[in-house]
Order: C-alpha cells, then structure tokens, then sequence
C-alpha cells in the first residue's frame, strides 16, 4: 500500500507541474494587451509566427503574445477566445480551425468593443478584418509556373496535398489545375491529389508508388511543409533526382539540404513571422483609431490592398538552394 | 487441411496472396525484388511497434501511449546525438532505456491502481507527449549527423536495378527481424511467455492466474516494458528512415498498429494473437496501401477500400469460428 501512496504522489506531482510552468506574472495595464490564438501549439509554423507577434511586442510597444491549444481542435480554440474576452484583453488575432465555430464568439467579444484580426480565413464571419500575406489565386498559379519552368512545359505530374479536407492546400491545387489546363496543355495529371504531405514517411512512400505506376512521371507539386522532403529523398534512393522535379510548399531550414543537392527544385510560402507581426499591427491600428486604407504600408511588408474587410499584402517568398539558409526558420 | 482452414492467419495469408494476384495482374512492376524489400523496410516502423502491441493484446491489456512513448525516446535522442557525440549503438540504448522507464511507468499505474489499461495509456500518452511538447517547444530537428544518415543506408545485401540504382535488405529490416525473433522466443520458449496467454485469458479479473502461482505484477512490468523497448526501438528506426525528428510525426499512428495486430487475429479480450498473424496483418495493410497506388485507384478511395479489407478479412474468420463452434454443439446434443 506503500507504494501506492508513492505513485500518487509522484502522480500529483506531474499534475502540478503545468502549473508550476504557465505560473508567470501578471502584465502591465497602461498598453494594449493584443493576444494571437493560433491553430495548435509546438509545431515548427506556429513557433515562427509566435517569433513576430513578440517582435510586434518590442517594436510597436504592444503587450502582444501568443497562445494555442495543444491538437488542432476548434472546441478548445473557442474556449481560449472565451477566457480571453473574460479577461478583457484589447484585440484577439485568431488564424482559425474552423470559422463556423468561432463565430459566434467573436460577435460577443465584439459586442464588448474588442477587436477581432484573423489570418488565413477571409471569408470569416464576425471579424473586423482578415489579413493574407499572399493573393491565393496568384499563389496556386505560381507553383505550376515553376513546376512547368522545371519540367520544360510538358510531362507527367502528380499533386500532394496535406489532407483532401484542408481549404487552402485543395484551393491552390484547383485553382493551379484550371490554369495549367489553358497555360500549360502538354503537362498531365496522372492521378487525383494524395494526401500525404504532413507526413514525410507517407510522402516519400508515396513517392516511391507513383515511380513505379507511373515510370514517365517528370514531376511532384507539394502542398503541406512535409510533402516536398519527402518527395526529394524518395528520389535521392532512386537516384532520379535530375528525372523528377519537385516544387511546393516548405519550411526554408528543413528543405535546405534537399534544394542544395537537387533533390527538391523549388520552394514556394510566406513567412509566419511576417503574419504573426501584421495581426498584432493591424489590431494596434484600429485601437489608435486609425482607418485601414488602400495604399497602406505594413511595416516591413508593403503595401496594402484592401478588398472589403480583407487585407492583402503580397509576401510571397521563392525558397531556392541559394537564399534557403538566410530566413532564419 | 481443415485444422489450418480453421486457423484465423489462414484467412489473412489468403487475403496477402489474393490481393498480390490482383495487383500484379494489374501492375506486373508490383512483384519484383526491388518493391518487395522497399515495401518491408518502410514498414519495419509500424511492424516494431505491432510486436510490441501483439504482446500487450495478449495480456489482456490496450495500450495507446506507446507513439508518445517512441516519440520521447526519439526526440531524446536526436537532441544527445546532435548536441554531443554519439555512435548508433548510443542512439538505441538512449531511446530503449527511455522506453523501459515509460513502460515501467505504465506498468505500476496499471497494477497499483488496478485501472483498465486503456485509461491508463491514454493519461499517460498525455502526459508524455505533452510534457515533451513543453520542454522541446515542438522544435524540429532536421539534420542530424553523417553517421546517422550513413547507418540508414546500410544494407544486408545489395542488387542493382535496371538503371543501375542499387537497392537490397535494409539494415532497419533486419532490426525488425531481430525484433520478431526476440519475441517469439520469449513468447514460446519462456515460462513469462506462456503465462501471458493465462493471464490475459482470465479477463479483467486476475484471480484465476494469481492462484496458478502467476505473478501478475510481474507479467505487467514485463509486457509494458517490452512494448517500451519496441516503441524505443521504433522511434530511432523512424528517424533513420525519415532523417528529419518531428515531435508530432508518430503521434496518431497508434489505431493503425493495433488495427494491423487485430486484423491478424490478436483478440482485443486478451488471450490470442500469434507472431505470424501479426505480421500478415502487416504485411496487408502494408501492401494494399502500396497495391492502390500502383493500381492506379483515385487516392479518394483509399480510406473506403483498406476499411473494406479489414472487415472482410475479420468477418470471414468469425463466420468460420461460428460455424466451428455450431458444429461442437451440434456434436454435443446428437
């Protein structure tokens, strides 16, 4: 019995120490307190993004931070929303998991004259504006504009998107396959989009499938940061690096090694810093009752293109062997 | 020839050699050497695991933390091995011993507190994963050292394709292999194998195995720290295979694995389950996730089909079990 009373100590002693963690102190009143809620906690994305929403801490002189939910669950991205309006912070910048959920906690925080900025969702209800760091359209575009300079224009083509539920992934997909199928007519589809691109194993798996399917197969457009690396090193093993060209979405540091010796041709994203930096500073604008217009410069960025209640700001950055190293995540 | 039509691993061995038919006559690239071993090494990771997972569904027990489990062991050990130096043999003995500790951990929850394992390994998958994510901020680490990558391509043997692209039996085969031996001999040749299947036999009541003269707390701490020497083993293979340790990459495969040991006739009540079955198991979700790609199947059926295969498989052994056992009654009354 002993024994157990150990176990429950040592029990109680996991429990606490969260607490022990989190505990910290209490911020000063006399600055807006502009608080970001991202999608999930701990994954390389969001740790960027939570890098310029503390540079927009320092340079604005915001009490701006960041929080998450450990899963990438809507139910608890509500409950934060919630706890944050009882705590009567200024602004909420939010990149949400689902819209719908969030809406109608939004509509009470507005209510209670706190500003509400999100990112990736411009078609959400109950915000006072969205800001996109790329024009969606041009994005998908790009990728096929690069995948065709890759490929010389004609050849056999897969897609990789991280699920076939996530909105952007499939919109920069349909979007590319309507403009390939007028800009480019001697490229083919082979297969419909798979959804592997969270998961490297799973990608380079894929890969490794699709070469033998398809054995004329010339390239592999990748949506989701994992897709691409996992691409490039299923074709280090084959040694078709030079055969197969790969283009797509990637975090700089990781893909890095893959641009450098070939096996990945192409990197295409923007940086989550700059959005973490632009929720925080287009809340501070509103709160100093400034109005967002056409024209605008974000700091940093460039400028703005206001189109009804979403902001665009074009800050698309190309990843190559070359520049992949300087970004800084 | 009907004791064998009796057996579950027959109807999954059926199912592995139709399906190979099928997507060879559809593909003929699909039965050659070079896919074959591509396919065992890349599902080396999950089939580690399943061993493990096998022994826990003997018991009696569920377990669902072992990926956090791995993922910690993995994650430990990619910071010591970058940070410092290290050798690959350091790499496993760190991630093993991890593993022991979270098995034993496991282990005395389970037989203190006499909670049903399930809720147990769920905590502690919590716990686990989630003190990781607090203490590594969820950083990943891309380049781990030359060694590392090196000891990955290692091979057994090795063949040359049409192209001159070698390939041949990867050395994280041959740690699955090691893996797969260790656990058939303790499963058959020791008196802790033999009285897993008591044990787990009896239910949710040990009684009836305690009054055999079984220790159960012993049993326990075995078969959780087994399943954590194979989740530590598994997390340096994934990262041998992958190169890249990401937190959140093993995570959320645990339905897969225990999906694969009950599809080869593990019972999740506890008392049966085989090593063959197990690897049948898989061997077919292995090779119909690879099948459908080279079938040339539209990836938005790939779900639909592989649930299919499993309830086909599972429902044609209960109906061959049923009508076993309609047969003894009807031998009884007459």
């Amino acid at each position: 019995m002993k024994k157990g009373i150990v176990v429950w100590a040592a029990l109680a002693l996991l429990m606490l120490t969260p607490a022990l963690l989190f505990a910290k102190a209490e911020a000063e009143d006399d600055v807006y307190e502009i608080a970001t809620v991202v999608k999930i906690t701990g994954i390389p994305w969001f740790n960027r993004m939570e890098v310029g929403v503390n540079r927009a801490a320092e340079e604005l002189g915001v009490n701006s931070y960041q929080i998450g939910p450990a899963d990438a669950d809507p139910a608890q991205q509500v409950r934060m929303v919630e706890d944050l309006i009882s705590k009567g912070v200024d602004a909420i910048c939010v990149t949400p998991n689902d819209a719908t959920a969030l809406e109608p906690v939004f509509n009470r925080a507005r209510e209670q004259g706190i500003i509400i900025i999100t990112h990736e969702s411009p078609d959400q209800r109950g915000k006072d504006y969205d800001i996109e760091l790329i024009d969606n359209e041009n994005f998908g575009r790009h990728h096929w504009d690069m995948l065709a300079e890759q490929m010389g224009g004609s050849g056999q083509y897969a897609i990789f998107v991280g699920s076939l539920t996530v909105p952007l992934h499939n919109l920069w997909a349909d979007v590319g396959l309507e403009y390939a199928a007028t800009q480019y007519p001697d490229m083919e589809l082979v297969t419909t989009r798979i959804p592997c691109g969270e998961d490297q194993e799973l990608s380079k798996q894929r890969t490794l499938e699709l070469l033998q399917a398809y054995p004329d197969l010339k390239g592999i457009v990748g949506f989701g940061s994992l897709g691409p690396p996992g691409a490039a090193q299923a074709l280090r093993e084959k040694g078709l690096i030079d055969e197969v060209a790969v283009v797509g979405t990637v975090l700089p540091a990781h893909a890095a090694q893959y641009l450098k010796d070939g096996s990945m041709d192409h990197g295409i994203l923007w940086d989550p810093g700059d959005a973490g930096y632009a929720m925080t500073w287009v809340a501070l604008q509103l709160l100093e009752g400034k109005e967002i217009v056409n024209g605008m410069n974000v700091p940093g960025l460039g400028t703005v293109v206001l189109d009804g209640d979403v902001i665009k700001v074009d800050a698309m950055i190309d990843i190559t062997g070359a520049n992949a190293d300087d970004f800084g995540f | 020839m009907r004791r064998l039509m009796q057996r579950h691993e027959t109807y999954v061995f059926l199912a592995v050699v139709a399906l190979t038919i099928v997507v060879t006559a559809l593909n003929p690239n699909f039965l050659t050497m070079e896919n074959f071993l591509d396919i065992l090494k890349s599902c080396s990771f999950l089939g580690i695991m399943a061993i493990g997972v096998l022994v826990v569904l003997i018991s009696g027990g569920v377990d669902i933390s072992f990926t956090a489990v791995a993922t910690v062991g993995q994650y430990v050990m990619a910071v010591v091995i970058t940070r410092y130096t290290g050798n690959i043999a350091l790499a496993f003995t760190i991630a093993i011993a991890i593993g022991l500790v979270l098995g034993l951990i496991n282990a005395a929850l389970i037989y203190f507190f006499n909670i049903p394992t399930i809720i147990v390994s769920i905590g502690t998958l919590n716990v686990f994963y989630g003190l990781l994510i607090v203490f590594s901020g969820g950083k990943w680490i891309y380049t781990l050292p030359d060694w590392f990558h090196k000891f990955a391509e290692t091979r057994v043997f090795t063949l040359f394709n049409s192209n001159g692209i070698p390939y041949g039996l990867s050395i994280v085969t041959l740690i699955w292999i090691f893996v797969i031996v260790l656990a058939a001999l303790i499963l058959r040749y020791t008196v802790l194998g033999r009285s897993l299947y008591a044990v787990g036999g009896c239910g949710f009541d040990k009684g009836p195995a305690e009054r055999a003269g079984i220790n159960i707390f012993r049993v326990q701490v075995f078969v959780y720290t087994f399943m954590g020497f194979t989740a530590g083993v598994a997390g340096v293979v994934q990262a041998l295979l992958v190169q890249t340790v990401a937190p959140n990459s093993i995570v959320g495969k645990e339905l897969n694995v225990i999906a694969a040991v009950v599809l080869g006739g593990a019972s999740l009540a506890g008392g049966a389950g085989t090593i063959v079955g197990t690897l049948l198991g898989v061997f077919l979700l292995a090779i119909l996730s690879n099948g459908l790609t080279l079938m040339r199947v539209p990836s938005y059926w790939y779900d639909v089909v592989i649930g299919m295969v499993i309830l086909t498989s599972v429902s044609a052994s209960a109906l061959q079990q049923r009508r076993e056992q309609q047969r003894a009654i009807a031998v009884e009354e007459a």
